[in-house]
């Protein structure tokens, strides 16, 4: 069995906000993932998963618990968590007027990739991802698709162990998306352990090896699909999530 | 700090700007050629200008020429002679006057409405008698019978123009210079002919030798404004890249992805900065460059006086002074960007940076400022005075390193306060304030109390600067301690702080009086030795210890020496630093980064330069009372006894401290102090507890 990548441990995130005082973001989240396992976060909008993601990929500070990648705490050791780790979301755009080899190579260095292998593994991405023929044009005049395409390279560009997926899907049409799952569950099979955040069940459904599912910040459930299904006694996903999540019985 | 991942960022960062065909165009191209060219048309403008001042022909009107009064026709010959001057009557003038040049002048008739002619420019100037009036008389009836009357008094002439109106102004100018020079010719012609031996303008002959050399005239003219243009193309420079640095990499969305690479934030930081400096600093040679060449083509002039030669080894010495200026401009460019949360609010909030930065840097254009002077405590308004100073070849070595340490100090604060920006949660989600901004009250205030104080110190030193000098000390001092006061009672009241816990207002243990006593006298005899050694850097002038003496003078009864310069400081003073802000900084410091920094910040708002030493020891040593003790009662006696020893020493013989103190004085004031401090050591068992209160009286040893 592959050895645990990614640790967490009663990771909780408290926000203050004008308008609406204290939010509990995130509470006192437990969860490992191991190499070679894509690990789901399933909730619906609002419901700590970005949160959770952002702080294992030290942006955010927790304001409780540890998380740690491969041995590394987040908040005392934030650099060498972060060249362990690919983080790729909707939100995480790149830079417009770079071409797709230079982009790839930027965030090659800045990883701290070893120097003499850059270009080679730049070579490498290139040729993975199909970028050949639009590897020197700016990522601006790129379509969506190959935008798309270039992101996750610079996410794994630099070979990281754990990556972190925070709902890569939205805003792509189907064939993007189908495209980018490929890519994820090729990833995987690479050995990377994978933190793959959803609100779709699908996706969670058809991707993940084991599904945490979240809910007010807080983790309702954590199994593999028929472990869950196996606990709830219910067979979809979208089923077992409503369980979980309001108490109801859907197929009554 | 990984110079692989940095230099990666700047070559992004520079990238990025050189394939913005906009920026380049807008930012980079355009001002090359607008600043050459506004100056070059304005320039052109003051020649054409002057060109038709001198070739048109004015026109003007003699009033009232039949008026029967005596001297009058005095008055018409010489507005003849000052005509035939400035070329009256359609002809171009004869000899050229000495501060003008010939012009033409044409006699029109008197029109019936002077003004309506002079508002359609029909009339440029026009010439009118007048008798002195009765308002010119002299007072004394004696007096007013000599004058005589009216038609018997000297005639005046009277010009009407329009100052609005370019024509009438010139023409006005023209006319009455030559009426001046007209009235002195014929004034030394009277007195020649009265049987004056010699003419006046022999008389006590002045001539003017300028010791300064072409270098140093040169060298003051540019250094004047030096700073100001450098500053300015720094700061147009540097924000075309700050503005996308930050605000623009959030807008992109382009930030959080880097923020979850493995560069760290200084790294970032490092990074932005470099790259705001390589642009700034490239623009301000291309613009300087431009400019010279254009000078070298004659195409635009330069001032007059002025050369654009600095020696190497001067140049050399302002590149070295100016690096802090620059990355302190960066810094601050970066940390609006940093805090702003689209590009547009960036450029926004860019105006009041660069006003502010604008009026610090043209301080050196102000006559009579020195850098040694309470000047040097202003970061780049420092550096612009030493730079003025460097180019008329005088270099004060001290403070140019004080000057240089000051802005320098600055610039780390703000590169801090930029890479503190990077860690704000903000930059990724809407709510990163947390329970005590939230809250506000006394969690927050440990926050703002450097923001407080520093705002304060700024109103004194302006205070100081423009005002305080001229005062009489005593209304100066009450004055200042008000303003303490208040920025105190404000400080508590805004945050609701604990007034007993934040003055400590505490019973000492007994024990700390006697520490009191000792204390006070041997922490006047290490001031002395501090404002000695400091002296070694920075000779104190003799003007300043006049100043002094006349400030604290003997002219001022004891009492109210007492009183004003020593208690009123030993309270106000004590709330303010060792109640109000050290409380403020207690949470957020080490033991002794708190006494250092709560120390010399006192030391720093006795904003006279040659006082800072000493007052910061007092500062020092005064914090570490207040802690040791757990409360503020000894600190305030130490501080009015050492201020009324420190006046009594000039003053009463008796208590004079040794003219050249030895170093056993000093070691033997070292060692009351310590003393002292000891005997100041709280009773941890005992009751510590704020006076006449309960028992919630616990309180943070030293």
């Amino acid at each position: 069995m592959s050895t645990v990548q990614v640790e967490v441990q009663g990771l909780t995130k408290n926000f203050f906000d004008q308008s609406r005082g204290e939010i509990n973001a995130v509470q006192e989240v437990d969860f490992e993932c191991r190499g070679a396992e894509i690990f789901g976060l399933l909730g619906a909008n609002g419901a700590g998963k970005t949160t959770t993601l952002r702080m294992i990929s030290t942006v955010l500070q927790p304001t409780a618990g540890t998380a740690r990648v491969l041995g590394h705490d987040v908040v005392s050791d934030p650099v060498e968590v972060r060249r362990n780790l690919g983080f790729y979301s909707a939100s995480t755009a790149l830079y417009p007027r770079l071409t797709a080899r230079e982009t790839l190579t930027l965030f090659a260095r800045v990883n701290k990739y070893p120097a003499e292998r850059t270009k080679s593994r730049v070579e490498e991405m290139i040729e993975r991802f199909g970028l050949g023929d639009y590897a020197g044009a700016r990522i601006e005049k790129l379509s969506s698709g190959m935008k798309q395409k270039v992101s996750i390279a610079r996410t794994v560009v630099h070979d990281p162990p754990v990556l972190i997926f925070d709902e890569p899907t939205v805003g792509l049409d189907v064939l993007n998306a189908l495209d980018l799952q490929k890519a994820i569950q090729e990833l995987r099979d690479d050995g990377k352990a994978i933190l793959f955040s959803t609100h779709i069940m699908s996706e969670a459904e058809r991707l993940c090896d084991r599904i945490a599912i979240i809910d007010k910040g807080r983790i309702r459930a954590c199994d593999g699909l028929g472990g869950l299904r196996a606990a709830t006694s219910q067979h979809y996903l979208e089923d077992i999530f409503v369980h979980y999540v309001t108490g109801n019985d859907t197929t009554a | 700090m990984n110079r692989r991942t940095v230099t990666a960022l700047v070559i992004n960062d520079l990238r990025q700007l050189a394939r913005n065909p906009r920026v380049l165009v807008f930012a980079v191209a355009l001002p090359l050629v607008l600043w050459p060219l506004m100056w070059f048309l304005t320039s052109l403008t003051t020649e054409r200008r002057q060109e038709r001042i001198e070739s048109r022909t004015y026109t003007y009107a003699v009033a009232d020429e039949t008026a029967n009064v005596a001297g009058i026709a005095d008055a018409r010959a010489w507005l003849e002679r000052a005509l035939a001057v400035v070329g009256g009557d359609g002809r171009t003038g004869g000899a050229e006057p000495a501060d003008g040049p010939a012009v033409r002048f044409e006699r029109v008739e008197v029109p019936d409405d002077v003004a309506a002619a002079l508002d359609e420019e029909r009339l440029h100037v026009h010439v009118a008698w007048e008798t002195g009036g009765d308002e010119d008389l002299p007072d004394d009836d004696a007096d007013r019978e000599a004058v005589g009357d009216a038609s018997e008094r000297v005639p005046r002439i009277v010009l009407s123009y329009r100052a609005d109106l370019d024509a009438s102004d010139s023409a006005e100018g023209f006319l009455r210079r030559a009426l001046q020079r007209t009235r002195t010719e014929v004034r030394e012609q009277r007195l020649a002919n009265a049987g004056f031996e010699s003419l006046p303008e022999d008389l006590l002959p002045l001539e003017r030798i300028e010791t300064a050399s072409e270098e140093q005239t040169s060298g003051l003219l540019l250094g004047r404004v030096l700073t100001a243009i450098i500053v300015m193309m720094m700061l147009a420079g540097g924000s075309i890249v700050a503005t996308d640095a930050l605000a623009g990499e959030k807008e992109r969305g382009t930030l959080e992805t880097l923020l979850t690479t493995a560069a760290s934030r200084v790294e970032i930081v490092t990074a932005k900065n470099l790259s705001i400096l390589a642009v700034a600093f490239a623009t301000s040679v291309l613009n300087i460059a431009n400019i010279v060449v254009w000078m070298q083509l004659d195409l635009i002039a330069a001032p007059a006086g002025l050369k654009l030669v600095i020696p190497v080894g001067a140049g050399v010495l302002l590149l070295l002074l100016y690096a802090p200026a620059a990355v302190l401009l960066s810094s601050s460019l970066l940390l609006v960007s940093g805090r702003s949360k689209t590009y547009k609010e960036a450029q926004l909030l860019f105006a009041p940076v660069m006003l502010i930065a604008m009026a610090v840097a043209a301080i050196p254009v102000l006559p009579g400022v020195e850098l040694r002077s309470a000047i040097v405590l202003l970061p780049i308004a420092n550096l612009g005075v030493a730079a003025r100073e460097i180019l008329t070849g005088h270099y004060d070595w001290p403070l140019l390193a004080a000057a240089w340490a000051v802005t320098g100090g600055a610039a780390a604060l703000l590169a801090r306060a930029s890479l503190r920006t990077l860690s704000a949660e903000k930059l990724i989600t809407a709510s990163d304030t947390d329970a005590a901004d939230l809250a506000g009250g006394p969690a927050l205030f440990p926050r703002r109390v450097a923001r407080w104080f520093a705002v304060l110190w700024a109103l004194l030193l302006v205070w100081q600067l423009n005002v305080g000098g001229g005062l009489d000390s005593r209304l100066l001092i009450v004055i200042n301690m008000s303003v303490f006061g208040a920025a105190a009672w404000l400080m508590i009241a805004r945050y609701r702080l604990p007034v007993r816990e934040t003055l400590s207002l505490r019973n000492p243990p007994p024990a700390a009086w006697l520490g009191v006593l000792i204390g006070a006298p041997a922490g006047l005899v290490l001031a002395d030795g501090v404002v000695r050694l400091a002296s070694l850097a920075m000779p104190i002038p003799e003007e300043w210890i006049e100043a002094m003496a006349e400030a604290f003078g003997a002219d001022i009864p004891v009492w109210q020496m007492l009183v004003f310069f020593a208690i009123l400081p030993g309270i106000f003073e004590e709330i303010a630093f060792r109640g109000v802000l050290l409380h403020g900084l207690k949470s957020r410091l080490r033991p002794v980064q708190l006494v250092l920094v709560a120390g010399i910040a006192f030391g720093f708002f006795h904003v006279d330069l040659f006082r800072i030493p000493g007052t910061s020891l007092l500062g020092v040593l005064l914090v570490i009372a207040v802690l040791r003790s757990g409360s503020i009662y000894p600190a305030m006696a130490w501080h009015a006894l050492h201020n009324a020893l420190a006046l009594g020493s000039a003053r009463i013989e008796q208590i004079q401290l040794p003219d050249q103190p030895t170093w056993w004085h000093y070691l033997l004031a070292l060692a009351a102090i310590l003393l002292a401090l000891r005997l100041m050591r709280q009773n941890h068992q005992g009751a510590s507890r704020p006076a006449g209160s309960g028992p919630e009286g616990r309180v943070p040893g030293g």
